[in-house]
């Protein structure tokens, strides 16, 4: 395999590679604005300069020459090159500006220049904490400014659509924003306008960026230009808590980073996952952040009147025991897998019919990127488990002639598969979310969500991936909850950087699935307890539809299951 | 050459120049019209004799211009002939292309016009050569947007000559078929950045690409494309007609053949002049009827606002080819010559250019965005009597940030002027800055204080 040198060390590489990824794969840092690895290579933000030279061969003999040492000899060319854009070739020597004063002077000047028309309004702005900018001009730009006169004035707080604003001044036309619109969604609703040093970015006149993954530009952006409208001013970098997870928005399995502070979502970013989706997500999946804080259920309700969560699960073990084999479980395709595999067993221990889910497959316009058909997060999971699907057409006669309807999260009256009428006269024991949940409940107790639990969802793609809790609920302590579920402490790698562990402000009374269906077993002497999630889901990986999906294998980017479907091409993680 | 070591001769390169006749744009009257360039300037006479008379195979063509020794009268001055060869060989599936670069819009330079307006047939001639060297069937002819009239005069031109076969389907009764597009420019200089060009003719922003790859492998259209300069192309028949020696002849032996001079500034009859490449600077000036007012001359820029400027004491004995104005310390560019006399404020000359390229540059590249409009800022502050003596080390250093380290040369060419008016006039840069007074009681600019006459790290006074 081919070789480069860079800053003394030898690297092989693959035929192809571009200079800056491979130091960026092998640990050495260049700094860079304009680089993405999903998009073009433009080479204009001129910071990943690096001194790079390829040897030197006889013309004739095309023997390597040598100098007075027996060193080969390299060839240097008279100027810096960008990295990003640097085919590497076998026998390159690169020195970076870790082994180049050259090199480092290069990038410190080009950060001095990138700055003198920057407004330098970190205090105010909110990719303050978080900015490359920011981070790269500490790291390697120059002590000062040696720019004494007026900066360039431009656009400020401009609406570009329904969720990005921009602020044309703190833009350093890297370009990455119209790439993204060009190259990766291809609406093509933003290009560079003006010239020179009053360039920036915009939509064509009257038109609107509404681009339905117009946030992810926000995310690639190295500067705040662009910044989310509804996280404007909301919360500083650090000041919240970002904790790694999978979005609950659609059968994709986005990859997310969920921001919060007092225990509330503010902000869900996407995060890198070149198997599932990349590097962006859509806007819908961040604006659902409110469904996490607001309209709660808290606090588990017996016939509408609060009570205590034994009180509840003894009254529902109770109403369980009394139907005896006559119960209708729901599972759901929002619960995850541990609580779905939970409600199995119950239902087997009791002798009733397995557990069915409401299908939603279908239901919505599949965009051909990352929002499918099916708006539940955890489809393929239950199909995985063995659980089918409910008839629409015979559920109401089922949930009629049943003593007691047993919910899992979902809401099947939402869900246009069953009426309230149907209910009429059946008890119903539900763990759900939302205090709108239409379907009444005789016994309720509510369910942790997706940013509260530990859990396993599938995506469409048969991808196992791991839930974390980004925020406390009222009756588990998270970091109680960490321990549990890794038996890790805090300070690990499932940590974050911002946490802020105290905070007792906003917490929802509820408890996951596979807390409270434990309780409901026992109030029967059924004894479904397990230490944690990651058990049960060493119990589910038994099962070979489910093989491999440990806990520790999926870890922060997933296991790829077995498929049957022999089109599925197998992704490897 | 008579001194091996040095080409500073201060002897013209360009021989018995006087009687030199014109062939670029002869002394015809509307010569623009098809019909007198046929009767009277042997019109597509070399493009009846290499396409359809079979005077030169593609290859032979190029093989000749490459022995004419035409070099680029764009600015870079490269072989045309080799620039030709680098042209990938013929794949039946892909399209290839040829742009003429009619983009002119440096400040000093305005000879494509002329041949635009007098003999745009030589230059359509030159293309359709061009095309047939390299055989390629579309030819993009890439006008500068402003040059309004001139699109009109020139499509007219062309239509003319679609009219008579010259351009189409089966040249000349040949199985040569090669279109050509006119194609107003986008109103920027940088479109005339060989790659910016060819993003522009995309419809997309002008934005120069990084090369490689270079355009004979990635150009237009993702396609093979060879781009030449108007007066580079309107050359080609003049090679044809009168052979690579008569071309080879003419000036100097590295950079021959006849060009057009732009002289303007301070002389009493500026505008473009065909004389033989190799003349002496001193001789252009007499030719364009020397200096306004009897005054004496004080600085030459040779070829266009982005090459450096030469003091009068370096441009006497300097010849205008390549060669020799490097080492003069300038370049050939486009040959487009400013003459400026004694009464010049170098400072405003220089801030006038930097606001040019200020206002010009695309923004794609961080030095060039964010470093022509600090140049521009920091030499009007000098120009209008704020500056200090410090601001010229600081411009210094900025043109060292800014060189070399951009897509396109748009840097190298907005640092140069700076650079080099500040190296050559420093006395007058100086003379207008603020007084660095360490003795007396007032602070000068280079921070130095009252007490100690000592710089702060910052260069800010202490007091």
């Amino acid at each position: 395999m081919p070789q480069v040198t860079i800053d003394g060390t030898t690297h092989e590489f693959e035929p192809g590679a571009k200079l800056l990824q491979l130091c960026l794969d092998a640990g050495t840092e260049i700094p860079h604005f304009c680089y993405h690895p999903a998009m073009s290579v433009p080479a204009n933000c001129r910071q990943c300069l690096v001194k790079a030279g390829t040897p030197i061969f006889d013309r004739e003999t095309k023997e390597p020459v040598l100098d007075e040492n027996g060193e080969q000899k390299i060839n240097f060319g008279p100027k810096l090159q960008p990295s990003c854009s640097l085919d590497v070739t076998d026998g390159m020597v690169v020195h970076t500006q870790l082994s180049s004063q050259e090199v480092a002077a290069a990038q410190a000047d080009n950060l001095e220049l990138l700055l003198i028309n920057h407004p330098l309004d970190c205090p105010i702005c909110d990719q303050a904490g978080q900015c490359p900018l920011q981070i790269q001009a500490y790291k390697y730009g120059p002590e000062g400014s040696r720019f004494e006169f007026a900066k360039v004035h431009k656009p400020k707080r401009v609406q570009l659509g329904p969720n990005v604003v921009m602020d044309a001044e703190r833009c350093i036309n890297c370009t990455r924003c119209t790439r993204f619109t060009a190259e990766i969604t291809e609406t093509h609703q933003l290009t560079i306008i003006n010239r020179g040093d009053k360039n920036h970015p915009m939509t064509a006149p009257g038109e609107v960026f509404d681009d339905a993954y117009s946030m992810c530009t926000t995310d690639i952006c190295p500067v705040g230009a662009l910044t989310e409208d509804y996280f404007r001013f909301q919360a500083r970098v650090w000041e919240m808590a970002k904790t790694p997870t999978i979005s609950d928005f659609g059968s994709a399995g986005i990859n997310v980073d969920v921001w919060t502070k007092n225990n509330e979502v503010l902000r869900i970013t996407p995060r890198q996952n070149l198997d599932a989706n990349e590097y962006w997500m859509p806007d819908a999946a961040r604006l659902i952040y409110e469904t996490y804080n607001e309209g709660r259920a808290s606090g588990p309700t017996l016939n509408g009147t609060p009570t205590t969560w034994e009180a509840a699960a003894r009254e529902a073990g109770r109403m369980v025991q009394e139907a005896g084999s006559d119960v209708l479980f729901l599972g759901s395709a929002y619960a995850t897998v541990e609580d779905n595999y939970l409600l199995m067993r119950l239902a087997e221990a009791v002798g009733a019919p397995a557990p069915q889910f409401v299908d939603r497959r279908g239901s919505q316009a599949d965009d051909g990127f990352l929002v499918s058909d099916d708006p539940a997060p955890n489809t393929e999971g239950c199909l995985r488990l063995g659980m089918k699907p409910v008839d629409p057409a015979l559920l109401p006669s089922a949930a009629a002639s049943a003593r007691l309807v047993y919910i899992l999260q979902d809401d099947p009256v939402q869900a246009e598969v069953l009426r309230v009428e149907d209910l009429e006269g059946t008890p119903v024991v539900l763990h759900g979310t939302h205090v709108t949940h239409r379907t009444p409940a005789t016994v309720s107790l509510p369910l942790a969500m997706s940013v509260e639990t530990l859990g396993t969802y599938v995506n469409r793609d048969g991808r196992a991936q791991l839930l974390r809790p980004a925020k406390m609920v009222k009756a588990m302590n998270r970091s109680l909850l960490m321990a549990v579920g890794t038996g890790q402490s805090r300070n690990d790698r499932v940590g974050t950087p911002f946490d802020r562990w105290h905070d007792e402000a906003n917490q929802v009374d509820c408890l996951p699935g596979w807390a409270t269906i434990p309780q409901v077993a026992a109030a029967l002497g059924v004894d479904l307890t397990f230490k944690s999630p990651a058990k049960i889901m060493a119990e589910v990986s038994a099962q070979p539809a489910f093989a491999g999906a440990t806990h520790g294998a999926m870890d922060l980017l997933g296991v790829p299951l077995e498929t049957e479907d022999a089109d599925v091409p197998q992704i490897t993680a | 050459m008579a001194d091996a070591d040095t080409l500073l001769t201060g002897q013209s390169k360009a021989g018995d120049w006087r009687s030199f006749e014109r062939v670029i744009l002869p002394p015809v009257r509307d010569l623009h019209k098809i019909d007198v360039y046929e009767a009277e300037a042997d019109g597509y006479k070399a493009l009846k004799d290499v396409v359809r008379d079979g005077k030169f195979d593609p290859k032979g063509l190029t093989d000749e211009v490459k022995a004419s020794g035409l070099r680029g009268r764009g600015g870079a001055g490269f072989s045309t002939g080799l620039k030709w060869s680098f042209m990938p060989p013929v794949d039946p599936d892909k399209p290839r292309y040829l742009c003429c670069n009619g983009d002119e819009s440096e400040p000093g330079t305005f000879k494509d016009r002329q041949i635009f307006e007098y003999n745009p047939h030589l230059m359509i001639e030159g293309i359709m050569l061009a095309g047939y060297a390299m055989t390629i069937k579309t030819c993009y002819l890439y006008i500068r947007g402003e040059y309004d009239d001139y699109i009109q005069h020139v499509q007219r031109a062309v239509n003319e000559a679609y009219d008579r076969g010259y351009i189409g389907k089966n040249i000349l009764g040949t199985d040569f078929s090669m279109d050509l597009v006119v194609h107003a420019g986008a109103g920027a200089y940088i479109c005339g950045e060989e790659t910016s060009l060819m993003n522009s003719l995309e419809g997309r922003r002008a934005y120069p690409r990084i090369k490689p790859p270079f355009p004979a492998q990635v150009g237009v259209f993702g396609m093979p494309t060879t781009i030449n300069n108007v007066e580079t192309l309107a050359d080609v028949p003049l090679v044809v007609n009168r052979g690579a020696d008569w071309f080879a002849g003419i000036g100097p032996e590295k950079h021959p053949g006849p060009v057009l001079y732009g002289i303007s500034g301070h002389v009493n009859r500026p505008g473009v002049y065909e004389y033989p490449t190799g003349m002496l600077i001193s001789d252009l000036l007499e030719v364009a009827g020397g200096a306004r007012g009897g005054k004496r001359i004080k600085a030459v820029v040779p070829g266009g606002s982005s090459t450096p400027p030469l003091t009068w004491a370096m441009a006497e004995p300097t010849t205008m080819d390549a060669e020799t104005l490097r080492e003069a310390g300038s370049s050939m560019g486009t040959g487009g010559l400013c003459f400026l006399d004694e009464d010049t404020d170098m400072v405003s000359f220089t801030r006038r250019i930097a606001h040019f390229y200020h206002h010009e540059s695309c923004g794609q590249c961080t030095p060039c965005r964010e470093g022509t409009g600090w140049l521009e800022k920091c030499l009007a502050r000098i120009d209008e009597g704020n500056g200090h003596t410090r601001d010229l080390d600081l411009l210094l250093e900025v043109c060292d940030q800014m060189e070399g380290r951009t897509v396109c040369a748009l840097a190298d060419a907005a640092a140069w002027p700076v650079r080099w008016g500040i190296k050559r006039f420093r006395d007058e840069f100086e003379a207008k800055c603020r007084p660095t007074a360490f003795a007396s009681g007032a602070l000068g600019g280079d921070g130095a204080t009252e007490q100690t006459g000592e710089l702060t790290p910052t260069g800010v006074p202490t007091t």
